[in-house]
């Protein structure tokens, strides 16, 4: 490690930067190397790590044919791929390839733009897949790599370290994210601008047909579906029905919602009537390529508004206009307990005993046969079902999600194969075998799919259903009661309906070295993990129009609307602007610390008629002064006596030391620093009554020449402050006023005779 | 055409000073070709997010947006509180290059400390391959060098240098353009290999013939490659017969030692030729005396190895008094660079 590092300090900065840049693209197209087609995958994974070679040697680049060649294969592999070249699928594939093509002409800092503009199109195309906490840190992890990247590109001198264009592009993405959390909050969410995303979201999930086989997909995916929190008392989680489409036309292999052949006035009813207590609760439903919502059974009202409405339709599913695209949030009462459906016959109910003609007869002959037993004969539907669930039960079915293919032989067989033959299946077979025998024996029947069961334990005070739950049962219409449920399943699997035991696939290799872990960590472990996730997707993925209106609801506007956003927008941008340039405005007005303190140095020594130009220093005012004053210049020495301890900002002067007589010619020697005093700057009628006297001029002149010497230091001086000290200023300020005085007192100021060195300076006289 | 004249126009505007502190009042910034697709791209990413409803892709864009606006004031801080000084330059010759040193320094108090990387140097309408550039990691100075490529004889102001960074994202870039006060002479480009001063410019006295009369007598110590002019006793013939029969250079005899004469540098010695060879054949002059190597100067006045005191007279201005040493020089080249053609 401690060797790689060093090597990757000798390599030119070239080569560094390279590198460094490879790395970054390789992270972005990372999370697309799981989806694409494995020729793609290996061919970026390939090229980059080629590209890092011949950096590292410092080899030249291939030419241009062998890029464009590679360019040409990747076109034909795309179109065989895909079919086309146009499209999402494709043109991501294209895009990542090309990323990785262009990294062959890739001349480290021209081109750093290419590969930061593809590179941010990835990680948005990367959450078209998954938004998930784990893909949104990466993508931080990638953006700060890139910005890096850019960063390093504009250091055109020398080798700048990694670790300070990194730190550059931290503070600037950091300075960047009240920005970014402003327009994340405000931006308004509008509804997409073409299109619709369709069956992209939610890949996996419930749909709206079923074809024997095909739930098995849902199975292997763990996915969050829905989450609830009930409010009052939580029901048994593993006996929750969620009622999703229903299905009741049947075409011999796919079983479609039913297109009623029946005026509405002849349809049945839902006529639902509730019984038991009412189970309040808030549900959170990931997006879906459905338009009908999964939702308790039977839930009889949602008490939130929600846009577009939910209408709830007479086979007690709720639909809405439009796919969910978006994660929808709603609270709605429900009765685990209820009947539904009519009474009486209807005409409608015609509709679900239709069966497609020429399929399945050996199925069909079964039924009859069943139906026609003696103790069959006027049976109710209710015995018949009772008669069929008891066949399963004891006829060896089993319950398997690899069951394999029906209808593979004969396509007309499907039901035939599964029911006499094989007898292995799933919730789906058995609930569209059962319903096709139903049927058959002239009772009205429909498949109901939607998710059976919770996880048992609550996270975050949430309930948890995953995709994994899906389910499939059947539904047949008994006089006089209505539709009842009918779980084939159950009585194949009991423990599929009533231990909840999932849809689960075989384990693979890694699950059973997961399953040496502690079973009691890793639920815990995950049940942390989901609750943070669900925290991210309440607040983060979940923040819609809707929340939108509701802070600033929060905030004070009474009734939110897009106007409203807007001027909220508009106001913001406007006052970040004023603010942006009232503060520029200040800082350019701003005199630096120094200038205006040294300015008022400037003005008391004007009053003092000497003038102080803007170059001069102050040991030279201080000598000008003494020249003036006819007093001879302190020794070094004294200046010492001022000088900053190290270690100290601010200076601690020796105390004013008594002089002894008014000529104090000579320097006073080089005193030894008294202890400092509670005000080491003492102002100058402090100075006068501790000097039992009025001062002579040349005691204050002395005074205000170790002061210069105390601001030379602290300004000049090996250790100089960064901000002067406005109390030697004071002092001065102080013993200058009282110079004045003196002389004003003594208008024959021994600076008449003056001595030869004040002609230095004629300004003075 | 009209962009030319109207950043002439503005240039003129800009007071001439040899230090600049950059400030609010003269940075400029715009953003760069890569800045405007960055914004197509955030622009695109925000569609995208739109239509998707992608509330990662809104954090996404929303950040990249936000980072651009903070390098948008990063760059300009770049410059800003950056002190310029401008070191007076050299006198320089016609055809080369003066070296403009300016030291770049951090301003003195609020916005002044703070480490600045890749600011760029050019001058004003040089291309831009000519940018040199400079970083202030701390509190110290830096020190450029700006090669200004002198055509024009005389003496001139210096062309505006443009100062420009793109740190950190390159999506911006604030350039200021500064017009130092300073001149720069530039000497007429001596002629490499002018002919011996003409006979007959030595100036009258003791000074100047005493030497030839001693080389004439003999006091000839030394021998070097003969050169056109040399008069043909100071030959070494018995070399020369050698070095005919080899076919090589002849050899001249030369004297050391000898004292300096006086020598007249005159533009009507160089009749004949344009004014700006003229010139350039004075100056040859001047500085073949000034380099000691007065072989031209021995053609006249017998002088050799030594440099001669020489004055300059010229067409139309008044002659400048025979002088030695470099201030001298200089005050002849100034001269001649100032001929007014």
């Amino acid at each position: 490690m401690n060797a790689a590092t060093q090597a990757l300090k000798r390599l030119p900065r070239d080569a560094r930067d390279t590198l460094f840049l490879l790395a970054v693209i390789a992270s972005v197209s990372l999370p697309h190397w799981f989806y694409l087609p494995l020729w793609c995958s290996a061919l970026s994974a390939v090229v980059i790590f080629w590209r890092g070679f011949l950096a590292w040697r410092s080899a030249p680049l291939p030419g241009r044919w062998t890029v464009v060649l590679v360019l040409c294969v990747v076109l034909g592999l795309t179109t065989m791929s895909h079919g086309n070249l146009i499209g999402r699928e494709p043109g991501l594939t294209l895009a990542v390839s090309l990323l990785a093509l262009k990294t062959l002409e890739l001349r480290a800092r021209r081109d750093t733009f290419v590969v930061f503009f593809f590179g941010f199109f990835l990680l948005l195309a990367q959450f078209l897949r998954s938004q998930s906490l784990v893909m949104a840190l990466g993508a931080l992890i990638s953006v700060w790599g890139l910005l890096t990247g850019l960063v390093l590109a504009h250091m055109p001198l020398g080798s700048p370290a990694l670790s300070l264009a990194a730190r550059y592009a931290a503070r600037m993405a950091l300075m960047g994210t009240p920005i970014m959390i402003a327009l994340f909050l405000v931006f308004p969410r509008i509804g997409p601008l073409w299109g619709v995303p369709g069956a992209d979201v939610g890949g996996t999930g419930l749909s709206n047909s079923m074809r024997m086989g095909s739930m098995a997909e849902i199975a292997l995916d763990d996915s969050i579906a829905l989450r609830l929190r009930f409010f009052g008392p939580r029901p048994n989680p593993q006996g929750l029905y969620f009622r999703g489409p229903v299905l009741a036309d049947f075409d011999g292999q796919q079983w479609r919602p039913l297109r009623p052949r029946f005026d509405p006035t002849d349809q049945p009813m839902a006529n639902l009537q509730l019984r038991g207590p009412v189970v309040e609760y808030e549900m959170t439903a990931e997006p879906s390529s459905l338009s009908s919502l999964p939702l308790l059974e039977a839930t009889d009202a949602i008490t939130t508004n929600t846009d577009p409405p939910l209408v709830r339709t007479t086979d007690l599913q709720w639909v809405r206009p439009a796919p969910m695209t978006e994660r929808a949030r709603l609270r709605a009462t429900a009765h685990l307990s209820f009947a539904h459906g009519p009474q009486e016959f209807v005409l409608g109910l015609q509709d679900y005993i239709e069966l497609p003609a020429g399929y399945n007869p050996r199925t069909l002959q079964w039924a009859a046969d069943l139906r026609n037993q003696p103790e069959m004969t006027n049976a109710s539907p209710q015995v018949l079902a009772g008669a069929v669930l008891n066949h399963i039960r004891t006829a060896g079915f089993s319950y398997t999600l690899a069951p394999g293919l029906y209808g593979v032989d004969s396509p007309t067989g499907g039901i035939d194969e599964f029911w006499l033959d094989r007898r292995r299946g799933f919730c789906e077979h058995f609930a569209s075998a059962f319903v096709v025998v139903m049927r058959a024996m002239d009772v009205p029947a429909r498949v109901v799919t939607g998710f059976l069961g919770a996880d048992d334990r609550e996270t975050d005070g949430f309930t948890v259903v995953r995709n994994s739950a899906a389910h499939a049962w059947a539904e047949y219409w008994q006089p006089g009661v209505g539709w009842v449920r009918a779980d084939p399943t159950a009585a194949v699997a009991p423990e599929r309906v009533e231990r909840n035991q999932r849809l689960r696939a075989a384990p693979g290799p890694v699950a059973q070295v997961l399953a040496q872990v502690d079973p009691q960590t890793l639920m815990t472990l995950r049940l942390g993990w989901e609750a943070v996730n669900n925290r991210w997707n309440q607040w983060v993925l979940n923040y819609s129009s809707t929340q939108q209106f509701n802070l600033l609801r929060d905030v004070g506007f009474d009734a939110p609307s897009w106007e409203t956003l807007a001027q909220v927008f508009a106001f913001g941008v406007a006052g970040v602007t004023l603010l942006g340039i009232g503060v520029s405005y200040l800082q350019a007005r701003r005199v630096p610390p120094w200038q205006r303190e040294l300015r008022k140095w400037r003005q008391a020594t004007a009053r003092l008629g000497l003038q102080w130009a803007d170059h001069e220093g102050p040991l030279l005012i201080a000598e000008r002064l003494q020249s003036r004053f006819h007093t001879a210049a302190p020794a070094p020495t004294n200046a010492q006596a001022y000088e900053t301890p190290p270690g100290m900002t601010t200076p601690k002067p020796a105390k004013e030391p008594a002089a002894p007589s008014a000529a104090s010619s000579e320097a006073p020697p080089a005193t030894p620093p008294a202890p400092p005093s509670a005000d080491p700057w003492p102002a100058a009628s402090d100075h006068s009554t501790a000097n039992s006297g009025v001062p002579t001029v040349p005691q204050t002149v002395a005074h205000l020449v170790r002061l210069l010497h105390a601001l030379n230091q602290s300004r000049y001086g090996p250790n100089p402050m960064t901000r002067p000290d406005a109390r030697l200023t004071r002092a001065f300020i102080d013993h200058a006023r009282q110079l004045k005085r003196l002389l004003a007192a003594h208008p024959r100021a021994p600076a008449k005779d003056g001595p030869p060195s004040a002609q230095r300076f004629p300004s003075d006289s | 055409v009209i962009r030319e004249r109207w950043q002439a126009w503005w240039q003129s505007r800009l007071p001439r000073t040899d230090t600049l502190r950059l400030g609010q009042r003269n940075i400029y910034i715009l953003p760069t070709r890569a800045g405007l697709m960055f914004a197509a791209t955030v622009l695109i990413l925000l569609v995208t997010s739109i239509n998707f409803q992608l509330n990662l892709g809104y954090a996404l864009t929303f950040l990249l947006a936000g980072s651009a606006l903070v390098s948008m004031h990063q760059t300009h801080n770049n410059l800003r509180g950056l002190n310029l000084q401008l070191r007076p330059p050299a006198d320089t010759t016609q055809g080369e290059a003066t070296p403009l040193e300016i030291l770049l320094s951090q301003g003195l108090g609020g916005k002044g400390l703070q480490a600045r990387y890749g600011i760029g140097l050019r001058l004003v309408n040089a291309p831009e391959e000519t940018r040199v550039w400079a970083d202030l990691p701390d509190s110290g100075p830096s020190l450029t060098q700006l090669q200004c490529l002198q055509t024009r004889r005389g003496v001139h102001p210096l062309d505006a240098v443009h100062i420009e960074t793109r740190f950190p994202m390159g999506l911006f870039r604030a350039w200021a353009i500064w017009r130092p006060a300073s001149t720069v002479w530039v000497y007429p480009r001596p002629e490499a290999d002018p002919p011996p001063i003409p006979a007959g410019q030595a100036l009258d006295g003791g000074a100047s013939s005493r030497p030839s009369n001693r080389e004439d007598a003999g006091d000839l110590t030394g021998v070097r490659p003969y050169r056109a002019g040399d008069p043909p006793q100071r030959l070494a013939w018995k070399k020369a017969a050698a070095a005919m029969a080899t076919g090589s250079e002849l050899i001249s005899r030369c004297s050391d030692g000898l004292e300096a004469g006086e020598v007249w540098l005159d533009e009507a010695d160089c009749a004949g030729l344009a004014l700006e060879q003229r010139l350039s054949r004075l100056a040859g002059w001047a500085l073949a005396i000034q380099r000691g190597d007065a072989a031209g100067a021995a053609g006249v006045a017998g002088l050799a190895g030594v440099a001669p005191r020489f004055g300059l007279r010229l067409i139309h201005t008044p002659p400048i008094a025979p002088g030695e040493g470099m201030a001298h020089l200089q005050g002849v080249m100034r001269a001649l660079a100032q001929v007014k053609a």
